[in-house]
């Protein structure tokens, strides 16, 4: 086969950009740009169905394209429309161009594919800093405002600092393994010579440094807030999920199959961060009154559980890592995009009260959010709960028993912030008739198609997850 | 070599620690560009003297040249004069000169004991960088295209001009 034709997604997703650029320099048009950048994630996620089969060998020697790459460009494709569609009624809200935002998120989700398909530390590094880079004109997109400028700031340097840990990690493993091939690494490492050097776990450390600054696990976890809060709530949305997502499929692929984890320092080193994300993520959301901070440690404590299922290091384990995934990206992109839809010109819904007697007001709004607190919460018969189970189990099998203790009594922490704003929304509605009711933006016809669609979804698969663990499975069985 | 490694390092650290340390923005990036120079060197005598080239000629000269500049026209104002007149105090260059001057010693040993010393590694010279570039690692290429694309994107949203009309609440 020739290699070339298993890089056909990846060229389609970069070509979608240089496309997009191409017709802004022509033609400014906002529904075009959307549109452009719709098409140029929908193709590469209909080209997949025909390439997933096919396990094709490791392009030399930066990227590899097996079934696990695909499902999860696949994924992160698939979130990006979302957020498209989420981002032209945002933009359409505020003034100043428009178009540079979808060449930005085309952008960041082709660096996303290219960590998810790396086999290379020049890979790993440059599929990063694509994403980071993008990232900074995302957050900051809307440059007259106070808090993007103040959001955008402290991702860039929180961001470019970490990126010096990450590289200084990378110099520091190559200096004691000579290569920067992940597959040459694996190899070395699965040897075991000798004991790790000094060398070599600083370099670890410092890698796991960069990795988790991206992914806001405690201790690393002091951007995420306030960029939530600050960011439009489109890029919020894309943060928490294809950013994260990405980051997450790459520690997947070399944490488990690399060998990393067989070194206990490591594996240990990485049980401390999922506990402390798990028991200050939920605990710092129970203070919160803003929905997008408050979400910003729910999603840190999120991470946490799914670094339980990540050092159990089994295929369960694996498994259980891609449907919670899976799981957490619906819900997120739900909320997320149900906070972006009840926004209006006047005022972002991202306040808890905004949302008080939303249910008197919006019934089948409030239902959707209700459903998508309760998956966020672990609720059966939700995506979240189903996730949150293979997690436990592959944490039970490994005999992770201090996570999985963790696990279940940050559960019930969370539990109450949750339950929290679902009550706000069955409250009656506030009596000052002279204010105007916020979050009462009607939604536009794509809007609405997209979050009926997540909603449903949430609740597939909750009821019948078998399809997608049977997907899940065939595309991690690629790995190994 | 070794003593011209070493002595190199020293002064790598040392000015690198001079960068953050000065409180005057002009008198950091002095000591930023003996910094880099020093860098050079090290490359140099770990056998890449391609690299060692683009980090003199792209470093510190161009990158930090720019920075210099930016900071001094930044500055335009009535005490334009007294300020660079204050710059020109020995206080300020002769930390940087002597670094400097110890780096130049070391590249006249460097260029006069050609052939170069036993124990010096082989070098990896412009053309077995052009071909590991654009042979073995040319997708890596293209993705640092795309990343400097994504740069450019978010520098010219960020740093248009607000045109009269586009965005009132300018601050």
């Amino acid at each position: 086969m020739n290699p070339f034709s298993a890089l056909t997604p990846m060229v389609l997703l970069g070509l979608t950009p240089l496309v997009l650029m191409l017709v802004i320099s022509f033609h400014r048009s906002h529904w075009l740009a959307a549109l452009i950048s719709l098409v140029g994630m929908a193709l590469p996620l209909a080209l997949l169905a025909g390439t997933a089969t096919s396990d094709a060998p490791p392009l030399a020697p930066l990227l590899i394209i097996d079934g696990y790459a695909l499902f999860y460009i696949g994924l992160l494709s698939a979130a990006t429309m979302v957020v498209v569609v989420l981002s032209y009624g945002y933009l359409e809200r505020v003034p100043g161009n428009r178009e540079e935002f979808y060449l930005l998120l085309t952008l960041a989700t082709f660096g996303c594919a290219v960590l998810t398909a790396s086999n290379h530390f020049i890979s790993f590094f440059l599929g990063l800093e694509i994403l980071s880079v993008s990232l900074y004109g995302l957050v900051a997109y809307l440059r007259t405002t106070r808090t993007a400028l103040e959001s955008g700031i402290k991702y860039l340097i929180l961001a470019a600092a970490s990126a010096a840990f990450l590289l200084f990690g990378m110099a520091l493993i190559y200096a004691d393994l000579g290569t920067m091939d992940f597959t040459a690494m694996t190899s070395v490492l699965a040897a075991k010579t000798r004991e790790p050097s000094v060398l070599l776990l600083g370099g670890f450390a410092m890698v796991v440094i960069g990795a988790g600054f991206k992914l806001a696990v405690v201790p690393f976890h002091m951007w995420a807030p306030d960029v939530y809060q600050g960011a439009p709530t489109p890029v919020t949305a894309y943060l928490t999920t294809v950013s994260k997502g990405a980051m997450v499929a790459l520690l997947l692929r070399y944490g488990q199959y690399g060998g990393l984890l067989d070194y206990d320092s490591v594996a240990s080193v990485l049980a401390v961060i999922a506990v402390l994300s798990m028991f200050l993520g939920n605990l710092l959301a129970l203070l919160q009154d803003n929905l997008k901070r408050l979400l910003a440690y729910s999603s840190i404590a999120h991470l946490g559980y799914l670094l339980v299922a990540v050092i159990a290091a089994s295929r369960e384990g694996s498994h259980a890592v891609t449907f919670y995934l899976v799981a957490y990206f619906v819900t997120s992109l739900g909320i997320f995009g149900i906070i972006t839809a009840l926004s209006d010109e006047r005022k972002e819904a991202d306040e808890i009260s905004d949302y008080r007697g939303l249910f008197w007001r919006r019934p089948w709004v409030s239902g959707a959010l209700s459903l998508m607190l309760f998956s966020l919460a672990g609720i059966p018969l939700t995506a979240g709960f189903v996730g949150k189970f293979y997690v436990l189990t592959a944490g039970v099998l490994s005999d992770l028993w201090l996570l999985v203790l963790s696990l279940v009594v940050s559960s019930v922490i969370g539990l109450y912030y949750y339950l929290r704003i679902i009550i706000t929304m069955y409250l009656s509605a506030p009596a000052d008739p002279s204010s105007p009711l916020p979050a009462t933006r009607r939604f536009s016809f794509p809007e609405g198609l997209v979050l009926a669609g997540l909603t449903v979804l949430l609740i597939w698969f909750g009821v019948y997850p078998a399809p997608l663990l049977s997907a899940i499975q065939a595309a991690v069985g690629s790995l190994a | 070599m070794t003593l011209i490694y070493y002595l190199a390092a020293a002064v790598a650290v040392i000015s690198t620690a001079m960068v953050i340390t000065r409180a005057n923005a002009v008198h950091a990036l002095l000591y930023m560009v003996v910094s880099l120079l020093s860098l050079a060197l090290i490359f140099f005598t770990l056998g890449a003297p391609f690299v060692a080239a683009l980090e003199v000629i792209i470093y510190a000269g161009a990158i930090v040249v720019l920075f210099v500049f930016v900071i001094m026209m930044l500055n335009l104002g009535a005490e334009v004069t007294a300020r660079e007149r204050r710059w020109l105090q020995p206080k300020a260059w002769i930390g940087p000169a002597i670094l400097t001057a110890i780096l130049f010693a070391e590249f006249l040993v460097v260029v006069a004991t050609e052939p170069p010393a036993a124990g010096a590694p082989a070098g990896v010279g412009v053309k077995r960088v052009g071909a590991a570039l654009y042979g073995r690692y040319v997708l890596g290429v293209e993705l640092a295209a795309m990343l400097l694309l994504a740069g450019l994107v978010g520098a010219f949203h960020l740093g248009r001009r607000v045109s009269s009309g586009d965005e009132e609440d300018e601050s």
